[in-house]
């Protein structure tokens, strides 16, 4: 989620009126934003922006202009005025099969300063990294456009054809170094993977701007304090991407007091005039403002909260600031007018159908069963489902059974699903070698394994005791009185289970299923677990005693 | 307590140990006069303190105490004694060995000791040769003065001896293992009023100390009295078997929503992309869906799913699918939403149930679910933990109810009725709500999200346009309040200590 910084004292100049921090942490709300924090000392204030898809918001001039909309200070969309600027950009076709798409515009009458480049960065920024899929989607680059010579191309090149000076660095490389030595070329190299050659701008004078979407040139591709002729690019793979992000700049730059002016993409087919702001339209309905929120309003009413939100509103006709690009559905509309009509003013209403409430009979005979063991004095233990190899075979002394493997795993301790839960219990064993002997755990949850291509989930349970007189017999009992409570019988055959001493495993059969080991635990996985006491244990299949209790 | 039930309350070791106390006050004296162990006069002179019976101090003095052979010869007698216990006339030293069965070392000490109490005389020829004098006669007659102090009461205060005592403990202590004497805690005890006043009390002692089935059989308890016990007094303290602190609460969570009409419903932890994300019509694009937010399984790659229904839902990605959306106006990959994955939200078990044929309209569902997160673990995030989540399926339903759900729960969960409710977003709900709860003792918190589904996610999978309000509820932060935890991790602790004694809410 987006969180942006910006000064208090900017939104105010920006919205022209007094705000209060309160005030801000009210307004906040209405661009679907968390108040984080004001810091007195420095004017910065700071808000969290959930919707990923509203990315207008996430610089100061965005912000100011949803809450002139809210307080009534500018009514339906705002307007931008485009002026001719005569300028022009040769797409290549070469380009076409990587990075097709490219939007531009240019700016002029206002001097950049610290403040103003450090919010057009951040707003670049974060649309480049959350909206724009870590620049994949889209990029943006800014420029003075007094270090350019116009038309400025756009196309593809070999990796090696070309060498020049990328930001922050000294000394001329070719795309192939960038991406190996520069940070930001290691960063976002994955975005050029497989192609054979790579996107670039450059001016009319083989001069390089851009080795898109990777860097700028350090000549010409910077932005810097006194600049007052900006020229915007933002390519990509997505049209509708790429438009929005110039239209998101041109009407941050407009509110700021720049002119904007007109680009011309001339492409290998036709020529396109840029910024494109032509603001989309989408039918509402009045019963859909019922449907959402029981609401019933008047045309008229329904026109203000819509002006409020900055949406145009004529027969039923709303027009969408070309700076949104998240309204799919009629909804989208209907969620902003119940927003601006406040949400703390709708009514509540209980619900009234009665409905009947239940939980599963597989959860109801799970709670008997720990409630059962509970009763002999065992301490329940809830451990995490996401284990490792080490713990469920290794210090267990036997093999991979089948398990559900994480691909990608950030940390080898929870890197699989585990596969029985006795792993667990020995952990907690060696975690409390020094706590108070008999300890008697058991840990109820669930379990997945697989075979080739099946995956099997199941419900169980493992009981374990720990002291010195800890023996066979002990399971024995508690199983036999698991079975008793529920008038059920089980046999038991012997088993070869390598976590236990051979000769004192067990295997318990109910109405011919396999559904629990039990034994005395070998001293190999004992001192595995840097343990000494004597342990003994079982684990039983709670959803295959179920079925065959259903049966 | 008054001085009769205080003596009626004295267990028998105590009642042994008070009546002495007239006469004696040190510890071993004590002991001496009790016959009880050493243990069990500590224990009941500790219970006597702790009923202001008698109050101990503890002094530190040097002691004299008989060692390993003065044991031995305070029970079998001096080898000089037994040396010349032994002579008859004129007898030879090996011959007097033999008879009183003497070591050689005993031998050299006992003829060192005896003549310097002139008590033998020596003749040396080819053996030597030892006869008893006068002195010597007088010795076996009266005894030794080693004798008579080694049958003194140890320990013995060293500054209580007189100055002939002195010159023997001297010759004593010049042998070998015979008498130590060394620094140790003296207990004096003291009566106090109380205990000067319990004395002159009748100690009955014929109090019953339990009560066995034969007592009440043969009704012999009739017309004794109880001893009576110190019931304050604190006792040593033990652990139960019990329920883990965060399943307890769990449970209860269960329960309260059967009873608010809910029912339960499920799904696996190893998902499909299909449920977990692209039937709730988060697009395959979102920033949510990178590879690190999520857990992929290895092996098996892809599941298997409803091919009608993923046609459907790839549809409302691409294009809206018969609800008058726009879609998200991409290609949809299908081969992905096969992905199995480890379940993200809870949310993925509503879209099962939108879709499955036990759906009942209306109803109402939830579920508590196990769901897993790539994230850093730390005091307040886990990448394995539990989420509430359910649906309320029911015509014409709107934001109202949902509202009134919201205050519901956060009357129940919460113990306020004092909410907001306030804009958010979630891919798949139009519109979305934040729920914030005034909480009696910690102000304002957030408790959950919600929202009514998007046609989107509803039609797709259900079939048609259907009111559907949906929440999920922070429970985790819920019970760490309620079970005063403030690290996370705490909520899954190994530590048994700390589990063995968990408050229980």
């Amino acid at each position: 989620m987006p969180t942006i910084t910006f000064s208090l004292k900017d939104l105010q100049h920006l919205v022209g009126k007094k705000i209060s921090v309160e005030e801000l942490q009210e307004l906040a709300h209405y661009g679907k934003g968390d108040f984080e924090g004001y810091d007195k000392e420095t004017d910065e204030a700071k808000i969290d922006f959930g919707d990923t898809n509203l990315p207008y918001l996430w610089s100061v001039e965005g912000v100011a202009r949803l809450i002139k909309g809210i307080l009534g200070l500018q009514k339906g969309i705002p307007e931008i005025k485009v002026s001719k600027g005569g300028y022009q950009v040769v797409v290549d076709k070469s380009v076409i099969k990587y990075r097709p798409y490219i939007a531009c515009f240019a700016a002029k009458g206002k001097k950049m300063d610290d403040y103003l480049i450090k919010q057009m960065v951040q707003l670049q920024e974060k649309f480049c990294e959350s909206y724009g899929r870590r620049r994949q989607k889209v990029s943006i680059g800014l420029y003075s456009y007094k270090r350019l010579k116009f038309p400025v191309h756009y196309k593809a090149i070999e990796p090696l054809s070309i060498e020049f000076v990328p930001l922050e660095f000294k000394a001329k490389m070719n795309l192939k170094e960038i991406l190996a030595e520069h940070p930001k070329g290691r960063d976002y190299a994955w975005v050029l993977e497989g192609f054979d050659k790579y996107p670039v701008l450059m001016d009319d004078k083989n001069e390089v701007m851009s080795f898109v979407p990777i860097i700028n040139s350090n000549f010409t591709g910077k932005l810097e304090i006194g600049d007052e002729d900006l020229f915007f690019e933002a390519t990509g793979i997505d049209e509708e991407a790429v438009n929005l992000a110039a239209s998101i700049f041109a009407y941050a730059l407009h509110d700021r007091g720049f002119q904007i002016y007109s680009v011309e993409a001339k492409y290998p087919d036709k020529k396109v005039m840029m910024p494109n702001l032509k603001n989309e339209s989408i039918q509402i309905k009045s019963e859909q403002i019922k449907h959402l929120f029981g609401l019933e309003l008047k045309e008229n009413e329904i026109k203000q909260l819509l002006e409020k939100s900055q949406y145009d509103f004529a027969n039923w006709k709303v027009k969408i600031p070309v700076y949104r690009n998240d309204i799919l559905h009629p909804y989208d509309i209907i969620e902003d007018i119940g927003i601006a009509y406040g949400f703390d003013k709708i009514k509540e209403l209980p619900l009234t159908t009665f409905t009947h409430g239940s939980t599963f009979k597989l959860n109801e005979f799970i709670d008997k069963v720990r409630e059962i063991i509970v009763g002999l004095g065992y301490q329940e233990i809830l451990s995490a489902i996401l284990a490792n190899k080490e713990l469920l075979y290794r210090k267990m002394n036997i093999k991979d059974f089948g398990t559900i493997e994480i691909d990608d795993y950030m940390s080898e301790t929870y890197s699989v699903v585990r596969s029985w839960i006795l792993p667990n219990l020995m952990e907690v064993f060696s975690k409390n070698k020094h706590v108070e002997f008999p300890q008697k755990i058991f840990e109820q949850g669930l379990v997945n394994s697989r075979k080739g291509d099946e995956i099997f989930e199941s419900h169980r349970i493992a009981i374990a005791s720990s002291h010195e007189n800890a023996n066979y017999t002990e399971m024995r009992q508690i199983l036999d009185y698991i079975m008793k409570c529920f008038g059920l019988s089980c046999d038991i055959e012997e088993a070869e289970h390598d976590s236990f001493i051979e000769g004192r495993v067990g295997r318990a059969i109910v109405k011919g299923k396999k559904v629990a080991y039990l034994g005395e635990i070998s001293p190999v996985v004992i001192t595995n677990w840097g343990l000494e006491m004597p342990v003994v244990a079982l684990e039983l299949n709670l959803s295959e005693l179920w079925e065959v209790m259903e049966r | 307590m008054e001085i009769k039930k205080l003596a009626e309350s004295l267990n028998p070791v105590e009642r042994k140990v008070l009546k002495v106390l007239d006469n004696f006050d040190y510890f071993h004296d004590i002991m001496k006069a009790t016959n009880l162990k050493d243990v069990e006069v500590s224990r009941a002179l500790q219970w006597l303190q702790n009923k202001n019976v008698v109050e101990l101090k503890e002094q530190q003095k040097e002691m004299v105490l008989l060692d390993e052979n003065g044991l031995k010869y305070l029970k079998s007698g001096l080898p000089e004694r037994k040396f010349l216990d032994a002579i008859e006339r004129k007898t030879s030293v090996s011959e007097i060995a033999k008879k009183a069965g003497l070591s050689n070392e005993e031998i050299a000490i006992s003829l060192g000791a005896l003549k310097s109490k002139a008590a033998i005389e020596m003749e040396k020829g080819k053996e030597l040769l030892v006869s008893i004098t006068g002195n010597g006669k007088h010795l076996l007659k009266h005894g030794f003065p080693e004798e008579q102090f080694l049958r003194e009461i140890f320990p013995k205060e060293l500054s209580s001896l007189n100055e002939e005592e002195k010159s023997v403990l001297e010759n004593l202590r010049k042998r070998k293992k015979i008498i130590r004497v060394e620094l140790s805690k003296i207990i004096n005890v003291e009566l106090t009023e109380t205990g000067k006043k319990l004395l002159k009390e009748k100690i009955e002692d014929d109090l019953i100390e339990k009560l066995s089935p034969s007592l009440v059989k043969a009704s012999a308890w009739k017309g004794k009295k109880f001893r009576r016990f110190d019931v304050k007094i604190n006792v040593p303290s033990i652990f139960g078997g019990r329920k883990q602190h965060y399943r307890r609460f769990l449970d209860e969570v269960r329960q309260k929503f059967v009873a608010l009409g809910f029912k339960e419903m499920t799904g696996p932890i190893v998902e499909t992309d299909f449920w977990d994300m692209d039937s709730l019509f988060m697009p395959q694009f979102h920033s949510a869906r990178e590879i690190h937010q999520a857990y992929y399984v290895k092996e098996p790659k892809y599941g298997k799913l409803d091919e009608a229904l993923v046609k459907r839902v790839k549809e409302a990605h691409e294009n809206g699918y018969e609800t008058g959306s726009k879609g998200w106006r991409y290609e949809f990959d299908v081969k992905r939403t096969h992905r199995h994955m480890l379940r993200t939200q809870g949310t993925a078990s509503s879209a099962r149930m939108l879709a499955s044929k036990e759906l009942q309209i209306p109803g109402k569902y939830f579920a508590i679910s196990r769901c897993f997160r790539y994230d850093i673990i730390d005091a307040t995030h886990l990448s394995d933990f539990f989420q509430t989540e359910g649906i309320v399926v029911e015509e014409n339903l709107n934001f109202s109810h949902l509202k009134g759900l919201l205050k519901m729960f956060a009357e129940e969960f919460a113990e306020t009725d004092q909410i907001k409710i306030t804009p958010g977003y979630f891919p798949f709900t139009e519109p979305s709500a934040e729920l914030h709860a005034k909480h009696p003792d910690l102000g304002w918190i957030e408790l959950g999200g919600s929202g009514i589904f998007r046609p989107e996610v509803v039609k797709p999978l259900l079939g048609r346009e259907m009111p559907v309000l949906a929440w999920g509820i922070g429970i985790d932060r819920i019970a760490m309040f309620k079970l005063g935890i403030r690290d996370i991790r705490q909520l899954f602790s190994h530590d048994l200590e700390f589990l063995r004694s968990a408050k229980i809410v």
